[in-house]
């Protein structure tokens, strides 16, 4: 027998039908849209799971990804077909969009000095929701005349906790500017700690998105950054959370979504938005 | 080139439509439902929307609706129904169509639509 | 100013739900001319029984889509046969977004729904017939092969066919290989459903 052929018999084949089969599925499902240069990564990643999942070739992959009830295996796959770490800064372009263009709108609109409200969902480890504190303080002229409520949930107590803490690797700030990390972080040996103040600035709490009782005490928020986790959801999930989410905004608050993500996969409930930085969605202000 | 975005949920339809446009020598961009396609035309401007009815999470006529109140140059729109009654292509021009089409639509038939909304002489 | 938190996440007083409110109470609160107070009945009456009527009453008057959105996720949730029954009812509707709304929902529906899309397939309407294929897609049954194939051998409507088409390109084995070219026989002049069902059989056969 030859090297060759015992090769192909253990790498299942993805021919361009395959491709183009499970493209159009992928697309559909998540809005995202491979282009035949990403042949090599998309078919990479599938026969990881055809082989991970016993599936034995794209045919019987394709009906478990197609037909599984819990729709498990397509949120395992989307995970590993978009990049799913997190990290200061990351997706720096909606912090500048939050700034340059969400809060001016937001602040003229405001009657009286209520606090403008931001809610960072999921939290993770909390990443997003210190960016987001450290971003204003750093470049939003507002926040000497405005305070700002920052809460970030997350369904997971550990993270929550990992987040309260702000400790972080050198992975995970490697992306911000040397003097804001000089300025609001210690090294502890192969770490950096978080300061007080930043820390103090975001509420953190534990929130399951997919139940109603739990969002129930979230109201008049005016940002909500939802970023890459509705694209994990099922399809009732997505759409219990986007219920919330309308529940949580104040008429004309806004939604941002991760980067691979689109409200066209998710829900009706929100107008699209186009600002120089980035597509975000709102409520309507006229919505009661 | 002339700029059309495809508004259907059935890929299909969409790749028929595609084959017929790029033969004739139009740029083509496709979406799966009104909210893709109101991404789409606000990031980046088409000639001729060629739009569905029935789609998920935002409809043709709701579409339309939005579209007509963008901040965007405003371009023709053709609705591509499978519903051929009077009472659907009034819908479709009181939401903001400027065409109606019924499904299937043979390749000629759609030339001839698409050169007339855009203003092209057919040869 | 500066960050600032609230001491607890208390909730503005109108914002708590009335305790134990009664059916009566509820399904006269869907009648409210506040849609806030619609979607909150709409979503407490998932814990009742026999809400599925009223709540279908409703949706096909709301204007709101936002209630319609809240209505038919507890329908959804819900899902005994007079919430499927009631939904597909509404495909009926003039109203696009209505329609397209309880395509999804129906679709969402967990449980065996085989007899109102059995029912729906038969309709007289070849709009309705599409709508059950549209259902057919979102639903994760591996049956629906079987299904596709019957609509594609007898429904004499070129659209309903094409849609079912549509679907055999991403469900379709080799067992609608033949009636795909019956199919083209049967259409032989319409050049869409060539085009569709060449389409079909390239994505079955893999090459």
């Amino acid at each position: 027998m030859s090297a060759s052929y015992q090769h192909s018999e253990s790498v299942p084949e993805i021919t361009d039908e395959d491709f183009l089969k499970f493209k159009e599925f992928f697309y559909r499902k998540t809005g995202i849209n491979f282009e035949l240069t990403k042949r090599y990564f998309v078919d990479k990643r599938l026969v990881e799971r055809i082989k991970a999942t016993n599936t034995e070739n794209f045919r019987g992959y394709f009906a478990l990804l197609r037909f599984q009830p819990s729709g498990e295996e397509l949120q395992q796959l989307t995970n590993l077909m978009t990049v799913n770490e997190t990290y200061f800064l990351r997706e720096e372009y909606q912090f500048k969009c939050l700034v340059n263009s969400i809060l001016p709108e937001i602040v003229q609109r405001k009657k009286g000095r209520d606090p403008i409200r931001i809610w960072c969902i999921p939290s993770s480890s909390g990443e997003e929701p210190y960016s987001v504190a450290m971003y204003l303080q750093e470049t939003w002229p507002g926040i000497a005349d405005w305070d700002v409520e920052i809460i970030s949930s997350d369904i997971d107590t550990n993270i929550l906790r990992r987040a309260r803490a702000g400790r972080y690797s050198i992975r995970s700030v490697q992306h911000m500017p040397a003097v804001w990390l000089e300025k609001y972080f210690t090294g502890v040996k192969n770490e950096y700690q978080l300061c007080d103040d930043l820390r103090q600035a975001v509420e953190f709490t534990r929130v399951n998105l997919s139940e109603p009782a739990d969002t129930l005490r979230y109201r008049n928020f005016d940002i909500i950054f939802c970023r890459n986790l509705l694209i994990y959801f099922d399809d009732l999930s997505r759409k219990t959370a986007a219920e919330a989410f309308y529940e949580v905004l104040n008429p004309g608050g806004y939604i941002c979504l991760g980067h691979s993500e689109s409200m066209s996969r998710i829900s009706p409930l929100f107008k699209v938005c186009k600002f120089p930085e980035a597509i975000v969605y709102r409520k309507a202000l006229e919505a009661r | 080139m002339k700029r059309i975005l495809l508004v259907d949920d059935a890929a299909t339809v969409r790749m028929y439509h595609r084959d017929i446009l790029e033969c004739a020598g139009y740029a083509v961009e496709e979406a799966w439902n009104g909210i893709e396609a109101l991404e789409k035309a606000l990031q980046s401007p088409f000639d001729l929307f060629l739009v569905d009815v029935n789609m998920p999470k935002l409809d043709g006529y709701g579409f339309l609706r939005e579209l007509r109140r963008l901040e965007i140059p405003q371009m023709p729109a053709i609705i591509v129904s499978t519903e051929a009654e009077a009472d659907d292509q009034l819908q479709a021009y009181r939401s903001g169509a400027n065409g109606y089409l019924v499904k299937p639509v043979s390749p000629s038939q759609l030339l001839t639509h698409v050169r007339l909304m855009l203003g092209e002489h057919s040869q | 100013m500066a960050f600032v938190k609230r001491k607890a996440m208390e909730p503005a007083p109108a914002d708590v739900p009335k305790q134990e409110r009664s059916c009566a109470e509820l399904t006269a609160c869907l009648e409210d001319s506040d849609p806030q107070t619609r979607r909150q009945a709409a979503r407490e009456m998932l814990h009742f029984p026999d809400v599925s009527g009223a709540l279908v009453s409703r949706l096909r008057r709301e204007q709101d889509a936002a209630v319609r959105e809240v209505i038919l996720t507890t329908l959804v949730r819900l899902a005994d046969p007079s919430a499927a029954a009631g939904m597909a009812e509404c495909l009926r509707s003039e109203d696009a977004a209505l329609r397209n709304e309880v395509i999804e929902a129906i679709g969402l529906l967990s449980g065996d729904v085989s007899a109102t899309l059995r029912t729906l397939l038969a309709d007289s309407d070849p709009d309705v017939r599409i709508f059950a294929v549209n259902i057919l897609d979102s639903r994760r049954q591996p049956d629906v092969e079987s299904w596709l194939i019957e609509v594609i051998e007898k429904d004499v409507h070129l659209n309903v066919c094409a849609t079912a088409v549509d679907l055999l390109c991403e469900v379709g084995t080799e067992a609608a290989l033949e009636p795909l070219l019956r199919l083209k026989v049967r259409f032989v002049s319409e050049v869409f459903i060539q085009f569709a069902a060449n389409r079909a059989i390239k994505r079955i056969r893999g090459v």
